[in-house]
């Protein structure tokens, strides 16, 4: 997001190094630019300054007592120091007394591992505490809302939190009570905090006082394994990291990505992991046409297809847009070129709430690149409901959420094809002729276009599971019988076809973005 | 200053190259060691093991305990830093929830896999909060089958104390 | 053919060879364990029990007896069986037979075969013993036995010059290849006083003949052919009662040498000082087998000491002292001797 009017740029001194940016940038962002960290934690890029926890003192030529850095604009001859002896003194005071009541209950505290004031601690002071009398109790465990916890003997008065819900999630509901020593954040008067946006709190806090209620003492975060892929929620498609332990998941955050997301994701795209955890579909389902596995059952639709092609009646298609561009691309080319069918409806969840800060109305990740994929094929898609009135000679379903999901579960038991590549046990899958295991979006690799047009890559998080297999190699197994069908092994090059028929613009993923959790290690 | 104690090379002299006389005072020590043995017996180092047992020394890592706090659940707060510090990665926890506020965690699970333990004392070391110990002056005895080698809570637990130090630290 | 002879010779070899050699050899195997154990400020076997008596482990080399027999008989692939099953055999006989000419006693009843020759009988019999360690190794198909044979192979054909030598020494003293008159011969007093033993009038062929019966005896410090820390021998593809054959026959070996050496250098059953006309008819000869018995055992005990005392010898040292220092030396003894004899 390019300011629009130029900003008049100045120079300046840092720890003797000259530096050119622009007129009232603050010297936190400034040093950050030539790799000096300045230690903080109430400032963050995202939100307002505060200036007051005083850990990013400085001392500058300008004003005989050190400044915070976060309040401190650059402007023509500052002259800035961040390293005396004075301002490691003031760091480990500030410290010090940030501390003091601290109840340093490390042991059983979710953020440590990824806490800024156990890093700056261990960083910038070492300086043991010198209180001799009882720490101040505050509340402790307090239910904030539905997904955050509380801890007011952790919390230590920054206001991140305050101003995040004010400026950012625009519902004030959080306020700093009492004064001094005494005082904590809290609820304002009947309020709750469940807000959309409410869990980036967790991330924002610095130190532990706000945790995840999903991700209470699930595991430490030093164990987790971290993968770097795409939120499928909504079509924003949010940069999100999955982290994993033992090969589950156990919570999501987001990357920073200025294009799509900013530094931020909703509650439901964070929680949207536990959709499958359960009644997930692993093996080849096919109730009605007795026992088989996989081989046996791509060959049996495989044959089947043949047939009604030669028949002239070709099923109907039921896309999903969880689909990836290169599922979605394997698959309409079979279907669509090898094998003549017409009638194609898109699937998906219905169209629900959005609002203007990230959350869309379309409740799905990749309904943009799908009608791309359709339009060079030149296909119209029908409704979903004309799609299923028009299935008599057989149906090919695609993805695990449908809105018509009941009404797609009555129409393919009665028919004698009705396939069904699903990542859950459903209605719909028992009652299939064939019902085969695909991959939760976790576990899918590929690429999706967002409502906005950017298309970024989608990386596997966990590995597909027993018989589940990729939707574009399931659609290629089943066309292993017809002729002109291109044989892939690796999604990558569906992927360079997309980019050479100017389906996606993959050169300016934008998926590299750092993630807001952690910032003191830099 | 380290005092190295600097042994002179023997010089071979005739009566060392002629072998035979340094033969005869090796039988001698022998000799004298065998006549000892089998009147005093005072020299024989041997301990007959079951019937007679060697103390255990005073830092003997020995079988796991985890300790209790006065009402006898574990002192243990599920923190991982045993699991952490662990260099062969044997031990597994679990952790859960309890009402009150100031511990707020337990290990539901807490299982040492003793086919993996090397007894290196590392996690003693790590916990902060005196919570597992390995001075039960117990072996670890070896088991027939690999779910035994796995000693959990209960286990661990039973040979467990009262620990002196107060958690949650001086000031809290 | 003199049926009573036969029979005659028949108890004594069984009560010389089975009962005294066997008897020993089997216990020295129960004595080499407690032994090294003590030298080495140890207990040493002492868990085998019958009905809770553990007799300072003296049953052991019963409890082993019991396992010999018991374990599998392996042959290894490709070994040539007959060898291979006769080879422990061959180790052992030659030993057994050898005890025919050492007299346990006075006069021709205390010994099985008084001959006049018994000297170069002895020689020639117990070379045959060396196939034993030979054979085994090579008809095992197992190169590491293949080394041990080797190295047995070389080592007793090395020493066992030197042994006859120093033997020459014996015979140009005492006039005679008869172990009999040896002994007798060997109950003088030189100057009233001092018996004239071999180990008196010999005292280098003594030291010569024990290290160089050391060596041909295959044990420490010349256990090259066994060499458990490198290639464990040419019995490495031997089990059960095969195996504790060949090792019964290295401490049947043991008894033997022994034997061999009081009879030659220690005065055989003389008792010096003891007027044999002061003690009543047959006590005399049971203290003169005593006698013999003794010190037999004692030349066992040094044998051992020196085997729990000195470390193995490497290869080239071996070669080098029976053939550079040993071999020269037993010369020199004879000739020293045959000089001395001239000039008396
Ligand atoms: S907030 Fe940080 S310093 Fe405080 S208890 Fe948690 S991890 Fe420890
Ligand atoms: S709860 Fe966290 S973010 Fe909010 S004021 Fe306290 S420390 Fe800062
Ligand atoms: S003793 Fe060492 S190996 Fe065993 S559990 Fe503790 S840290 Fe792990
Ligand atoms: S380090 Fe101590 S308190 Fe932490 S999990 Fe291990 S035993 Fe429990
Ligand atoms: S970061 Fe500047 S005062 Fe907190």
């Amino acid at each position: 997001m390019p300011d629009t009017e130029e900003k008049k740029l100045v120079t300046m001194k840092i720890d003797g190094q000259e530096i050119t940016v622009p007129e009232g940038m603050n010297v936190i962002d400034a040093a950050e630019q030539i790799g000096i960290y300045i230690p903080r934690f109430c400032y963050h890029p995202a939100l307002s300054v505060a200036g007051n926890c005083r850990m990013c003192l400085v001392e500058t030529n300008q004003a005989r007592k050190p400044v915070p850095a976060c309040r401190e604009g650059a402007r023509e001859g500052l002259e800035v120091t961040t390293n005396s002896d004075r301002i490691k003194e003031a760091r480990k005071d500030v410290l010090e007394f940030i501390l003091l009541d601290h109840p340093v209950d490390c042991p059983i505290c979710d953020k440590a591992g990824e806490c800024m004031l156990q890093e700056q601690y261990s960083k910038f002071s070492l300086r043991p505490s010198s209180l001799s009398m009882p720490k101040v109790h505050k509340p402790k465990v307090k239910v904030m809302g539905p997904t955050v916890l509380y801890d007011a003997e952790r919390c230590i008065n920054c206001t991140r939190c305050v101003r995040f819900m004010a400026e950012i999630a625009k519902d004030p509901v959080l306020t700093q009570v009492h004064r001094g020593d005494h005082a904590y954040i809290d609820l304002a008067p009947d309020k709750v905090l469940n807000s959309p946006y409410s869990m980036n709190v967790v991330d924002l806090c610095p130190v532990g006082a706000l945790t995840s209620r999903d991700f209470r003492f699930k595991a430490r975060v030093w164990f987790l394994e971290s993968t770097d892929t795409v939120c499928s929620e909504c079509s924003r498609g949010c940069n999100i990291r999955v982290d994993t332990y033992k090969g589950e998941i156990k919570r999501i955050v987001p990357r920073e990505n200025p294009d799509v997301n900013g530094m931020f994701m909703c509650d439901h795209g964070r929680l949207a992991y536990h959709e499958y955890e359960n009644d997930r579909l692993f093996t080849v389902a096919g109730t009605r046409t007795g026992d088989m596995n996989y081989t046996q059952a791509v060959n049996r639709i495989s044959l089947q297809l043949l047939q009604m092609i030669k028949s002239g009646m070709p099923p109907v298609v039921i896309l999903s847009p969880f689909m990836t561009n290169e599922d979605a691309w394997v698959a309409i080319f079979s279907l669509k070129v090898l094998a003549n069918v017409n009638v194609f409806a898109i699937g998906g969840n219905a169209q629900g709430e959005g609002d203007d800060i990230l959350i869309r109305e379309d409740k799905n990740p990749n309904t943009r690149g799908l009608m791309t994929i359709l339009k060079h094929f030149g296909i119209q898609p029908v409704s979903v409901k004309e799609a299923i009135e028009q299935a008599d000679n057989g149906m090919i379903v695609f993805g695990t959420r449908h809105a018509w999901i009941d009404e797609i579960a009555k129409k393919i038991g009665t028919l004698d094809f009705g396939v069904i590549l699903s990542a859950k046990a459903t209605p719909a899958t028992t009652k299939a002729a064939f019902a085969l295991p695909v991959p939760s979006p976790y576990e899918t690799t590929g690429t999706w276009t967002n409502e906005f047009g950017i298309t970024q890559r989608v990386q596997a998080v966990l590995q597909p599971q027993q018989e589940a297999r990729p939707i574009w190699q399931i659609v290629q197994d089943m066309h292993r019988g017809f002729a002109r069908m291109q044989t892939f092994t690796r999604v990558e090059e569906i992927t360079d076809i997309l980019m050479d028929k100017g389906l996606i613009a993959l050169d300016d993923l934008t998926n590299t973005g750092d993630d807001i959790t952690v910032e003191a290690g830099k | 200053m380290v005092k190295v104690k600097v042994i002179e090379r023997p010089v071979p002299t005739v009566s060392t190259e002629i072998y035979l006389k340094e033969v005869l005072k090796g039988m001698g020590v022998s000799a004298k060691h065998f006549f000892q043995g089998i009147t005093t017996q005072k020299n024989l180092v041997t301990t007959q093991y079951p019937e007679e047992k060697r103390p255990y020394p005073k830092r003997f890592r020995g079988h796991h305990r985890l300790m209790k706090r006065e009402d006898g659940s574990a002192r243990c707060v599920a923190c991982y830093m045993c699991a952490t510090a662990c260099p062969s990665h044997c031990i597994t926890i679990e952790a859960g929830e309890r009402e009150e506020p100031y511990i707020q965690k337990y290990p539901r699970k807490f299982e040492i896999d003793y086919l993996k333990c090397v007894f290196c004392g590392f996690c003693v070391d790590a916990c902060p909060q005196d919570a597992i110990r390995m001075d039960s002056d117990k072996h670890r005895i070896p088991a027939y089958t690999r779910q035994d080698e796995m000693a959990g809570n209960i286990d661990l637990l039973k040979l467990g104390g009262l620990s002196q130090a107060r958690q949650g630290g001086k000031w809290s | 053919m003199n049926w009573n002879i036969v029979l005659a010779a028949t108890i004594k070899w069984v009560f010389m060879v089975l009962v005294f050699g066997l008897g020993v050899a089997g216990i020295l195997t129960w004595v080499e364990r407690k032994m090294s154990a003590v030298i080495q400020d140890r207990v040493g076997p002492n868990r085998a029990s019958i009905l809770g008596f553990r007799m300072l482990g003296l049953f052991h080399p019963l409890a082993d007896a019991i396992k010999a027999f018991t374990k599998e008989d392996f042959v290894p692939d490709g070994a040539n069986r007959v060898l291979f099953f006769l080879a422990p055999l061959i180790a052992l006989v030659p030993g057994m037979l050898a005890f025919a000419v050492l007299p346990f006693g006075p006069g021709d009843n205390l010994v099985i075969a008084n001959m006049d020759s018994g000297i170069i009988a002895l020689l020639a019999i117990t070379s045959f013993g060396i196939y034993g360690a030979t054979l085994g190794g090579w008809s095992s198909n197992n190169a590491f036995a293949m080394l041990g044979s080797l190295r047995a192979a070389a080592q007793m054909i090395s020493y066992e010059v030197s042994m006859g030598l120093n033997l020459v020494g014996m015979f140009m003293v005492f006039g005679t290849l008869s172990f009999s008159q040896i002994v007798y011969a060997q109950g003088h007093l030189l100057g009233g006083w001092l018996p004239e033993w071999g180990i008196v009038v010999q005292p280098l062929a003594f030291i010569l003949f024990m290290a160089a019966a050391l060596a041909e005896n295959k044990r420490a410090p010349f256990d090259l052919p066994e060499g458990e820390s490198e290639i464990i021998g040419y019995n490495v593809e031997y089990s059960s009662m095969r195996f504790a054959t060949f090792f019964l026959s290295e401490f049947f070996e043991v008894v033997l040498i022994a034997a061999i050496v009081t009879v030659l250098f220690l005065g055989g059953w003389q008792i010096p000082w003891l007027d044999p006309k002061g003690i009543a008819g047959g006590w005399i000869r049971v203290l003169q087998v005593g006698a013999f018995v003794v010190k037999t055992l004692f030349v066992i005990w040094v044998m051992m000491l020196a085997r729990w005392t000195l470390p193995r010898f490497r290869y080239d040292q071996v070669m080098k002292l029976g053939w550079k220092i040993i071999l020269p030396l037993s010369l020199l003894n004879i000739l020293v001797t045959a000089i001395v004899l001239a000039m008396l």
